[in-house]
């Protein structure tokens, strides 16, 4: 187990190095709030009340998603994966003394746990000098059941992304998955617009997919509404989690085997 | 004792050929093209504990494709493959744990870090003892000199460096087995001697057993008692280095400077490298090196006369192109 605390220290540190992308990471997150707060701010003009969202609420409610869609840094496993097998040094995997999937997911961790406290902070000033009223909940088991989901969430993108990067050894290009992926991802994950604001059947749908589960309901929960779902949200990801565990290890137990490790 | 065993082992790829330009991309796109290249041709070898191995083979002879087998990162296409009594594409960790690859263009480094920080990571993925971890760091880090390196980043190293902190890494925790693949490409004359020291080293003192391919005939024949010489996928050279070389160093290399300015004919089928009014060199076969001498001396006046061992690319040209069943 210390091995993979040692991987996901070493990414924590190496994004340390990264000053720049740091710095558009917490710049892309103003713009998305800032955005939010004009676009809302004339829309709650002439309203009171929008899908029973206040404009505080709402602000909350992009503040919190926003938040979490920051660190849903999944994607990074894709490129690295993929680009790896392409240029051969996926071997590098392959010959150290650790499971691929846990060496990128804690890999990924560490990135995550150094947004998270960056992004947190920000996430805090953006509240103050907007002078967001913060509709956080104050009930713990709440925070803590998304706290929970928020976990289940994140390890669900991470089995995903990880899937799409081994897919490499099969079809050299898997730009086209990951573009799918990450508009799915976009718009299902509801940072975009809540997810109430669609038409009822709709949403309905994407309860039976993973992604509604793991920033939109998390959010929501965080200001106080959509309770309710909270089991079932569990229940979802918790299969979608299990089936792929096997899916992600059999395709690579299979895969594996076409890899050429071009290069030298 | 057999650690490494292969027989019959086979590596075919598939590659893909398209068509020039446009056209050619997109008819591929419907009707794909293959070829079948054997890369590792019917190869048998056994290894023994402790061997100091060298592996040399033109460009393309499937050296890599081989030391990939090896280590398991690519599976075979047919035959029979154990080290250390494991089928190496099983990926298993406790085969994993006995042997360590460095290939000259690869690297285990996080390049944003330094070379202490994958140290540390090392000794997690290998659950390395404290005690062997910290002999270890201390003595590679002092064959190597390089203390004050060790806490920079690993993108600010230069080659030469970066491949000695390679090699650390790879052998803390004391590898039964070490492949390394061209680990001395690109590095100057001063690194390559000292990775050769550092190599020797390892395998007295660590009883590491050491594969090592290389296009520098100076590490093979510095370090390996054994050669194994592929060419083609085929193996076509499996013995001693010194019997490979007296087989094949088959010329002396001659050099004659003339008291006066003269233009020399040899009535000697020769292969002449250089020559001008008062100098010409020239190769020769060995047991020919006499009668051609007496010649000149009786018909020239000489400055001086010097007589070199033949340049040790032309014995490797000499041997690879040798055709398989020639020697042995
Ligand atoms: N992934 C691959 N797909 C198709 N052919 C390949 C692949 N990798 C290597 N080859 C071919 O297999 C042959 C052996 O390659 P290999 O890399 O093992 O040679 P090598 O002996 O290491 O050569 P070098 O000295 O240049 O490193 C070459 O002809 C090469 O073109
Ligand atoms: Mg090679």
């Amino acid at each position: 187990m210390r091995k993979y605390f040692e991987i996901a220290k070493i990414l924590f540190k190496a994004q340390l190095v990264y000053r720049f992308d740091v710095f558009f990471n917490a710049l892309f997150t103003v713009a998305k709030i800032v955005f939010a707060y004009i676009v809302w701010g004339v829309i709650f003009e002439s309203n009171t009340t929008v899908a029973g969202f206040t404009l505080s609420t709402m602000l909350s409610y992009y503040v919190i998603s926003s938040f979490l869609s920051q660190i849903e840094m999944s994607d990074g496993i894709t490129g690295e994966i993929s680009g790896r097998i392409r240029d051969g040094s996926f071997s590098k995997f392959m010959v150290i003394p650790s499971n691929t999937f846990l060496h990128f997911l804690w890999q990924n961790i560490g990135s995550t746990l150094f947004y998270m406290i960056f992004n947190f902070f920000a996430a805090v000033i953006w509240i103050f000098i907007f002078k967001i009223d913060f509709a956080l909940t104050t009930d713990i088991a709440i925070i803590f059941s998304s706290l929970l989901l928020i976990s289940l969430g994140l390890f669900f993108m991470v089995q995903l992304s990880y899937f799409i990067g081994i897919l490499t050894f099969k079809f050299k290009n898997v730009w086209l998955f990951n573009l799918i992926k990450g508009n799915i991802a976009a718009f299902v994950t509801g940072s975009l617009v809540p997810l109430v604001l669609l038409p009822m059947g709709v949403v309905d749908v994407m309860k039976f997919f993973p992604f509604y589960y793991v920033t939109y309901l998390p959010s929501m929960m965080l200001i106080g509404r959509n309770i309710d779902e909270f089991i079932v949200g569990i229940i979802v990801l918790s299969i979608y989690i299990l089936v792929f565990i096997i899916i992600n290890i059999s395709t690579y137990n299979f895969l594996r085997k076409k890899y050429d490790g071009v290069g030298i | 004792m057999n650690i490494i065993s292969t027989s019959n082992l086979t590596k075919s790829y598939k590659r893909y050929e398209k068509e020039e330009g446009l056209k050619g991309s997109i008819k591929s796109l419907f009707k794909r093209q293959f070829i079948m290249k054997d890369a590792v041709d019917n190869f048998s070898i056994d290894i023994r504990k402790g061997e100091f191995v060298g592996l040399i083979g033109p460009n393309g002879a499937g050296k890599t494709t081989l030391v990939k087998m090896l280590t398991g990162i690519i599976a075979p296409t047919s035959g029979d493959i154990t080290v250390l009594g494991y089928y190496p594409n099983k990926l298993q960790n406790e085969y994993k744990k006995q042997y360590a690859v460095v290939m000259g263009q690869k690297s285990q480094l996080f390049f944003e870090l330094t070379p202490s920080d994958t140290f540390v990571l090392f000794k997690e993925l290998y659950n390395i003892p404290d005690k062997i971890y910290k002999e270890n760091i201390e003595y590679f880090i002092d064959l190597f000199d390089i203390k004050d390196l060790l806490n920079v980043q690993v993108r600010t190293l230069s080659l030469g460096e970066r491949m000695k902190m390679e090699l650390i890494v790879s052998l803390l925790h004391n590898p039964t087995i070490l492949f390394l693949d061209e680990p001395t490409i690109g590095l100057d004359a001063i690194a390559q001697k000292q990775i050769r020291h550092f190599l020797k080293e390892v395998n007295e003192k660590k009883d590491t057993t050491i594969i090592l391919t290389s296009h520098y005939m100076e590490d093979i024949k510095s370090l390996c008692k054994r050669c194994i010489v592929i060419n083609e996928g085929k193996k076509i050279y499996d013995g001693s280095l010194k019997s490979l070389f007296a087989r094949y160093q088959t010329h002396k290399m001659i050099t004659i400077l003339f008291e006066y300015e003269s233009s020399i004919s040899l009535p000697y089928d020769i292969e002449i490298l250089e020559s001008s009014p008062y100098k010409i060199s020239f190769m020769i076969k060995k047991f020919e090196v006499n009668k051609v001498l007496k010649y000149i001396i009786e018909n020239y006046e000489i400055a001086d006369i010097s007589i070199e061992e033949e340049d040790i690319g032309n014995v490797v040209e000499r041997i690879y192109s040798n055709k398989v069943g020639d020697i042995e």
